[in-house]
């Protein structure tokens, strides 16, 4: 998977780097305490890989993801996506910038009850202003992708905790998105369905030029990874295409 | 995205239909209560209203309202055409009596004389009979509601009553607007009222006046009132000094702006909550669509959407509601002449828009302030 | 939002249209159930301004059509039946003609027993004449004898005294006759009072009695008048103006009448005169109270001729201008 990248190294981002973040912190105010829960985070994400973000509860591997893809501040530090200092952007513009280059997987998948699997997974397109006969067909034709072509009229609670992670996966990237983040998209579900969603997702998101970010702790799953990142205390502890013995 | 938001709102029926009801049963209770304020106190006016041909009344200073009055010498009605604007003028009697009917029983009544010649004075339309009856000796016309009151499911035409020891015979149904308190109206000509009224000197109550130029009524009852010393009233002044009275002399106004109240606090309590639960509920919707790139401004609107549609048809049953009441009871002669003045709705409508755009604002604010990052906790 | 039976939504498509639908019905019903509170023209006509005084300053009264001569109540002078009637309302009249005449049949027997008396005292004097010259001739005879001894002078005495009291007899009825002849004319103007007679040229306005009807000169306090009668050719008529407005009135100027009922008919009446006592207003709108309170200048106006357009005792409206105002 090409040269390693020195990930210590201080200083401008490389252009190939799909996400870039220099010495980023994040700080929590508690009270009076501040509790600072990132420490000079220097990371590169390249595309085309699928990169696993690994940590304990309370690691900060969810607020390195948020600053990552643009929905947190980060106390210090810049983070590039795709070349782009997204922090320098304003408002509108960062969120205008979500919406065109990142596809989300949540955990609880966060679809909206009372719109079909189609329609949940067209939500970004329609945002974007497509046409809505558009964005749902667009939409269906990424369901079937994912094999669940034939639920695409069917509402959330229809579907089965898989079904549901696939029609997430189909919202995240109907839109074409540069940049997939994925937060534990296997927690719900039962192994054989994890297995399979994920298995799913490494064939249809992982892309030439598109970066995706999986934040997990399901060990079952590591060895799909490209690369994996382990989270300590705030700091990266682990880089490389295997789980660090001990894990 | 907007047609998500309206998707998400009637997804959960339960929901919907309470923001439904809280707003209909607001508007309703605003819209209904009020129109029926309005129709109560006007019917203070009802006896300005009734005559449709006078720009202007003219009465005794101390005169306040059409059945609060004090009579005039007759000259007064001279004088009134000697002011120079002024295009007819006509005598006009109002007076309380008491009638004997055919079963012995005592019925206070209002006699109104009109003007002998030409008969201004009466109600545009008649429901029996013709304005020409007056012309036969000891005619008198009876007003609709009255008749209900004084020969309940029967025809009053050809009744003889007893007016201060003279006959009267009813020989006319005149479709008019009741007064406040429903009494019985007898309408008739103005010589033949001063013969039914057990009289004082002065009889004359009112001389109505027409304008040459009818804009200008306000100006010409300021010169007759220079001129002659009257006190004038153009007709809507008039209208309203009846209504004062009764504002000033009940206590309507504060019973039913206190129901109007209720029905405000009503739907904000109803609208309120129930737009807050429906709002948490897609609390996670909404923090997932601001994550994926939906601006708040957006998402304001997705709400503002939510809220239209729960106003419309809210709203729209509300307004629907008191439109059958007024029409379900309009039979009835104690709703008789009852209508929904087009303000009404509007005010509802501001009403509904404040409470929508209260509550909706408190629901919002939890959407605004939630961190598109809480999605990933 | 496409219309998709299949997928047609009762709260998302039909309960707004529904909503809509009842809004749109509910706006119908309210505009069409606004009150209707429009000022409308009066139906039948009311006394107007004319036009030249619309903006002007003005004075306005009522008043009531008389005769120019205004109204003769013919009284009778003698008491009786009624035997002859001779006119009926309406009827235009000369002056001196007959209107009605009382019973006479009394006065009629006086006048024939006068004329009898009349020519009784005529034959008295023809035969008091004949009785005058017989004894004038004894006289003249016994005066002519010269023979004192033919004649006695007792019986020259006596023929004196007869040829006096023939001359006397002659006078008394002379003087009968006369008397006579006073009774018959005196029966004869009886009659003629008898007669009751137009005393100005006219038109009769009410008839009160009837043939055979008693009339009394004693006449009760609130009696009709027999026969009421005025020139009506041309028409007065009397306006009440408020003392209050009287001052501002233009006196001299026309006024403009129309009657009551037909206040579109107006016509212009010239100024007569204005009463110079100010009276007391009389209603005119049949109540028994008088208002006492307010008093009237009343003013004569005369009307032109309008073909039966008012009539006597009718109530006019009238608008005269005021001081002032550009006549």
């Amino acid at each position: 998977m090409g040269t390693p990248i020195d990930t210590t190294a201080i200083g401008g981002c490389r252009p190939e780097a799909a996400i870039c973040t220099r010495a980023v912190t994040r700080d929590f105010q508690a009270g009076q305490q501040t509790i600072t829960v990132l420490h000079g985070i220097d990371l590169d994400i390249r595309a085309g890989e699928l990169t696993f973000l690994v940590g304990e509860s309370g690691s900060g591997k969810t607020t390195l993801i948020s600053i990552m893809c643009g929905i947190l501040w980060p106390t210090q530090g810049e983070v590039k996506v795709f070349g782009t200092d997204i922090y320098e952007l304003s408002d509108s513009d960062l969120v205008e910038f979500r919406l065109q280059n990142i596809g989300f997987i949540f955990q609880q998948y966060n679809l909206i009850p009372s719109i079909d699997a189609a329609n949940n997974a067209a939500v970004p397109l329609i945002a974007q202003g497509m046409d809505r006969l558009e964005a749902r067909e667009r939409a269906v034709a990424m369901l079937e992708k994912l094999n669940i072509g034939d639920q695409a009229d069917k509402l959330p609670r229809q579907l089965s905790g898989g079904q549901q992670q696939r029609v997430a996966i189909a919202r995240a990237l109907v839109h074409e998105p540069r940049l997939v983040v994925c937060d534990e998209p296997t927690a719900a579900l039962d192994a054989s369905s994890g297995r399979r969603v994920m298995d799913l997702l490494r064939d249809v998101a992982v892309a030439e030029d598109r970066a995706c970010i999986i934040v997990t702790h399901d060990n079952r799953i590591f060895d799909l990874a490209d690369r994996i990142l382990v989270l300590e205390d705030g700091r990266i502890t682990h880089d490389g295409k295997d789980m660090p013995e001990g894990h | 995205m907007l047609w998500i938001a309206i998707r998400m709102l009637t997804g959960d029926a339960q929901k919907f239909y309470g923001l439904v009801f809280g707003i209909a049963f607001s508007t309703l209770l605003i819209t209904q209560q009020l129109t029926i304020f309005v129709n109560l106190i006007e019917r203070g006016a009802s006896g300005v209203y009734n005559v449709s041909s006078a720009d202007v009344w003219v009465m005794d200073p101390v005169s306040r309202t059409t059945d609060v009055a004090y009579a005039m010498p007759s000259t007064a009605l001279d004088k009134v055409r000697s002011v120079p604007g002024v295009e007819w003028a006509v005598p006009h009697l109002r007076a309380q009596a008491s009638v004997r009917t055919k079963d012995g029983d005592l019925e206070g009544v209002a006699v109104i004389g009109v003007d002998d010649a030409t008969l201004i004075g009466l109600p545009k339309s008649m429901v029996e009979g013709s304005i020409e009856v007056l012309s036969q000796p000891d005619s008198v016309i009876i007003d609709d509601v009255g008749t209900t009151r004084m020969f309940p499911g029967q025809s009053p035409i050809g009744e003889r009553l007893e007016l201060n020891d003279q006959r009267a015979v009813i020989r006319g149904i005149a479709d008019a607007i009741p007064s406040f308190t429903s009494t019985v109206v007898l309408y008739t000509k103005y010589s033949q009222a001063l013969n039914f009224v057990p009289g004082t000197r002065n009889r004359l109550s009112f001389v109505l006046v027409g304008a040459e130029d009818p804009l200008q009524a306000k100006a010409l009852s300021e010169r007759i009132e220079d001129e002659t010393g009257l006190k004038a009233q153009t007709r809507d002044e008039f209208a309203q000094d009846g209504i004062d009275f009764i504002i000033e002399n009940t206590g309507i106004p504060l019973n039913f702006g206190i129901t109007v109240a209720l029905g405000f606090i009503v739907g904000v309590a109803i609208v309120g909550l129930t737009f807050s639960l429906f709002i948490r509920d897609n609390i996670k919707q909404f923090g997932a669509l601001k994550a994926i790139g939906v601006t708040n401004a957006k998402i304001r609107r997705m709400v503002a959407v939510q809220a239209g549609l729960v106003g419309l048809v809210g709203y729209g049953l509300g307004v629907v509601g008191t439109v059958f009441f007024i029409w379900g009871f309009s039979s009835n002669p104690t709703f008789k002449g009852f209508y929904i003045p087009w303000q009404i709705p509007l005010i509802s409508l501001v009403a509904v828009f404040l409470i929508l755009a209260l509550t909706g604002w408190l629901a919002l604010r939890n959407v605004l302030k939630t961190e598109p990052a809480s999605v990933f906790r | 939002m496409a219309l998709d039976l299949k997928n047609l939504s009762f709260s998302r498509q039909i309960l707004p249209l529904i909503a809509i639908v009842g809004l749109l019905a509910a706006v119908a019903f309210i505009l069409a159930g606004l009150p209707d509170r429009e000022l409308s023209e009066p139906g039948r006509e009311p006394p107007r301004a004319p036009e030249q005084l619309a903006a002007e300053a003005r004075v306005a009264g009522s008043g009531v059509v008389e005769p120019s001569s205004e109204t003769i109540q013919i009284g009778s002078a003698l008491s009786g039946l009624i035997t002859g009637l001779y006119v009926q309302p309406g009827d235009r009249v000369g002056e001196g003609d007959l209107l009605f005449t009382v019973d006479d049949r009394a006065v009629r027997a006086q006048l024939r027993e006068a004329d009898a008396a009349i020519a009784e005292a005529r034959a008295a004097i023809v035969e008091a004449e004949s009785s005058r010259n017989t004894a004038a001739s004894q006289l003249a005879l016994y005066r002519n004898v010269e023979d004192p001894a033919a004649v006695s002078r007792a019986e020259v005495i006596r023929a004196e005294g007869e040829a006096t009291a023939a001359g006397e007899r002659l006078r008394l009825a002379r003087a009968r006759l006369d008397a006579a002849q006073a009774r018959a004319g005196s029966a004869r103007t009886e009659i003629a009072r008898l007669k009751v007679r137009a005393p100005i040229a006219g038109e009769i306005l009410a008839v009160n009695i009837r043939k055979g009807e008693y009339v009394s000169t004693m006449g009760g306090g609130g009696a009709q008048p027999f026969i009421e009668m005025g020139q009506t050719s041309p028409l007065h008529v009397r306006i009440d103006i408020d003392e209050e407005q009287a001052p501002r009135l233009a006196l001299g100027a026309p006024a403009t009448v129309s009657p009551r009922g037909a206040s579109d008919k107006q016509v212009e009446a010239l100024f007569v005169r204005a009463e110079p006592l100010v009276v007391p207003k009389r209603s005119l709108t049949n109540s028994a109270a008088e208002r006492v309170d307010v008093r009237v200048l009343q003013v004569i106006y005369q009307l032109p001729e309008t073909n039966g357009l008012f009539r006597v005792g009718q109530q006019v409206d009238a608008y005269i201008a005021a001081e002032g105002a550009d006549q």
